[in-house]
């Protein structure tokens, strides 16, 4: 069994109190032989002991809710493999950070070479999409390179591990991936994020364009380069260059010297990504035409590299415009979740009156909403602390769009101990008709658009018609 | 509201899981300005502009009162987006090298609504019209390509929402101050 295999292998006694730890900690047996292989060729120091504890115990936390699946092979072979990647790289290396984030490698894997041989691809992409969220949510422009390693490490060892024998699973994996890079490269904007993107998707294209080979030894030479660059760029590619020369396999040789020029190449201008546009993409074209297979629905979409469609234009000029197209419609779909009432509204053009609109009933609002302060301000001398603690309890109040404005809790929940000073009693029938303001007309005109809006967003009609009586008395 | 909830959701998977990292940010414009601690920012920041104009009994008048919200508001953002730095620039300009009279005209021009979005034309530009109009709307922002105009006008529309909703609550909690007498404390 796998269990004495492990054992014999040389595992450490220093080891021995841990095992029995993890195991009652994963409740599954299959585990324990991954942590072993943790420390198989590491030599006992203190400081790298505990580091593997900690990587093992962070391995289980990980692996133990997402591996479910019966353990194949495969699969240990692969845990005990990024392990000892994992190892090797901890043993160069002796900054926590770096032992960290080869632990946030290694554990980032594992959730997707656990499952093994699945051939059920809805539960491969439920792991690929909560590990592409996961990545994707991860502080990604404070440790952009690492996340980014550790995103095209979970492509590879997807890949490898899962064995799976569609191209199109891998592809709508490498899809999913890129896609949330492509969003967050939208959201963001940053010239890192994108070209981080374009190197994943250039990556997995590069892997597309590949046979798959012996998987242990593609996974390793992937891995390791993904580990060790994710510690520190600068300090990878050394690191990179000898492990290239070490493993001499020229599959993935072009890959990491990719990574490094795009490494170099972080900060540069996004302009230079698109020369990369046109060699990579005939390639990956060409490949996806040899595969046989349908081009997916939604080709993955970046700020450089995109994956042409079927039937449509190729050069890098139509795709440029495309993405661009893509981002500003999804800038769109922001500012509509943004604008209430635009769900029905189709089209950018009316949308976009909706959005003007929108914007300029808000800025009156302000400006009104000033005014009164205005005539209110100079009457009352309040104390910060009491608007504050009011504030406090206001902040609470959902939005204006969605909820009634309690007027009771305001007038209940102000204390008016510290105010020195109070009008003249009024009959509270109306919050704002006690405002002791000059009527104008002119306003009333203005305020129609914003009792538009007021209607389409839910405002209580009652309550917004004694405040335009406050407008109108506001000079 | 549901991003917010999606998102936190996915920060607490994540934290739970990453011990080792700090907790995500999202960045969408929606969830940058609805939190909380952004709104209670904001009032604080309000609250004592306010405070000190009023001390300093310098405040004539209502465009006083919407510049220091305006430049309460740009401070919140931390100047990270044009239309905050736009407004900051604009305030520190005015304020440093001109007359009061100066000071209070170009106030004025300000305060002044801002006209009705153009027509739409009978032509073919129309997005393009009324990206410029847009464009003149948010401050700063009138040369801008139509993706970073987009994305400024995101932020500054959660923005504004934020500020709208600030001031409505502390005129309310100021007009129930004079009106409601002496309420029980809580």
């Amino acid at each position: 069994m796998e269990k004495e295999r492990f054992f014999g292998g040389g595992w450490k006694s220093a080891h021995a109190g841990l095992l029995p730890e993890v195991s009652a900690f994963a409740g599954d047996e299959h585990l324990p032989h991954s942590f072993v292989g943790f420390g198989w060729e590491q030599p006992v120091h203190g400081q790298e002991a505990h580091a593997q504890q900690l990587e093992s115990a962070l391995s289980s936390l990980v692996s133990s809710p997402s591996s479910n699946a019966p353990d194949g092979n495969d699969s240990v072979v692969i845990r005990e493999l990024i392990g000892r990647l994992g190892s090797i790289c901890n043993s160069g290396n002796v900054s926590p950070s770096s032992r960290c984030h080869s632990a946030h490698a290694s554990y980032y894997s594992t959730p997707l070479s656990s499952p093994p041989k699945l051939n059920l691809a809805g539960a491969d992409h439920q792991r690929q999409r909560m590990l592409v969220n996961q990545v994707a949510a991860a502080p990604f422009l404070a440790d952009q390179g690492f996340a980014e390693r550790a995103a095209r490490f979970s492509c590879f060892g997807a890949a490898e591990a899962g064995q799976l024998s569609r191209v199109s699973s891998r592809q709508s994996l490498a899809k999913e991936v890129a896609a949330s890079y492509a969003m967050m490269a939208g959201s963001s904007s940053s010239p890192e994020a994108s070209s981080a993107s374009e190197k994943l998707t250039a990556v997995v294209a590069e892997h597309n364009a590949r046979k798959r080979k012996a998987a242990p030894k593609g996974k390793g030479k992937a891995a390791a380069p993904s580990s060790s660059s994710a510690m520190d760029p600068p300090e990878a590619s050394p690191k990179i260059e000898s492990f290239i020369d070490a493993s001499k396999l020229c599959e993935l040789i072009p890959l990491p010297q990719e990574e490094n020029s795009d490494s170099k190449r972080c900060k540069a201008a996004e302009a230079g990504g698109a020369d990369k546009d046109a060699p990579v993409k005939p390639k990956t074209e060409q490949n996806s035409s040899d595969d046989g297979n349908a081009k997916p629905p939604e080709p993955p979409k970046d700020y450089i590299h995109v994956r042409a469609r079927r039937g449509q234009a190729t050069d890098s000029h139509s795709l440029a415009e495309r993405v661009r197209r893509e981002k500003i419609s999804e800038r769109m779909k922001l500012l509509q979740d943004l604008v209430p009432g635009c769900n029905k509204v189709t089209g950018k053009a009316v949308m976009l009156d909706e959005i003007i609109n929108y914007v300029q009933s808000l800025q009156r609002q302000v400006e009104f909403l000033s005014m009164k302060l205005a005539t209110l301000d100079p009457q009352l001398e309040f104390d910060t602390e009491t608007l504050l603690s009011k504030e406090m309890h206001q902040v609470h109040v959902p939005l204006p769009q969605q909820v009634l404005f309690p007027l009771d809790m305001a007038t209940s929940a102000f204390s008016l101990a510290q105010l020195p000073l109070k009008l003249a009693e009024n009959p509270p029938d109306s919050m704002f008709s006690s405002l002791q303001l000059p009527p104008i007309d002119h306003l009333a005109n203005l305020w129609e658009d914003d009792l538009r809006y007021v209607v389409q967003t839910g405002f209580p009609q009652s309550q917004e018609a004694p405040f335009s009586s406050g407008a109108l008395r506001a000079e | 509201m549901s991003h917010a909830a999606a998102d936190t959701a996915a920060d607490a998977a994540l934290g739970s899981s990453g011990k080792l990292r700090t907790a995500p940010k999202s960045s969408t414009p929606v969830n940058r300005w609805r939190n909380s601690s952004k709104e209670r920012a904001y009032r604080r920041r309000l609250v004592e502009v306010l405070c000190s104009a009023a001390a300093n009994s310098r405040s004539s008048g209502p465009c006083s009162i919407k510049e220091a919200a305006d430049s309460a508001l740009a401070t919140t953002a931390h100047g990270r987006s044009r239309w905050s730095r736009a407004i900051l620039f604009a305030r520190r300009c005015r304020g440093s090298g001109s007359s009061r009279k100066l000071l209070a005209k170009a106030g004025g021009t300000r305060c002044r609504l801002t006209s009705a979005p153009p027509p739409p034309t009978k032509k073919g530009n129309k997005l393009g019209h009324r990206l410029r109009a847009l464009g003149r709307l948010v401050p700063g922002c009138r040369k801008l390509p139509a993706l970073t105009l987009l994305e400024e006008a995101a932020d500054y529309l959660a923005a504004l929402e934020m500020q709208a909703k600030a001031l409505r609550d502390l005129t309310d909690v100021l007009s129930a101050a004079e009106s409601g007498g002496v309420p029980p404390e809580n």
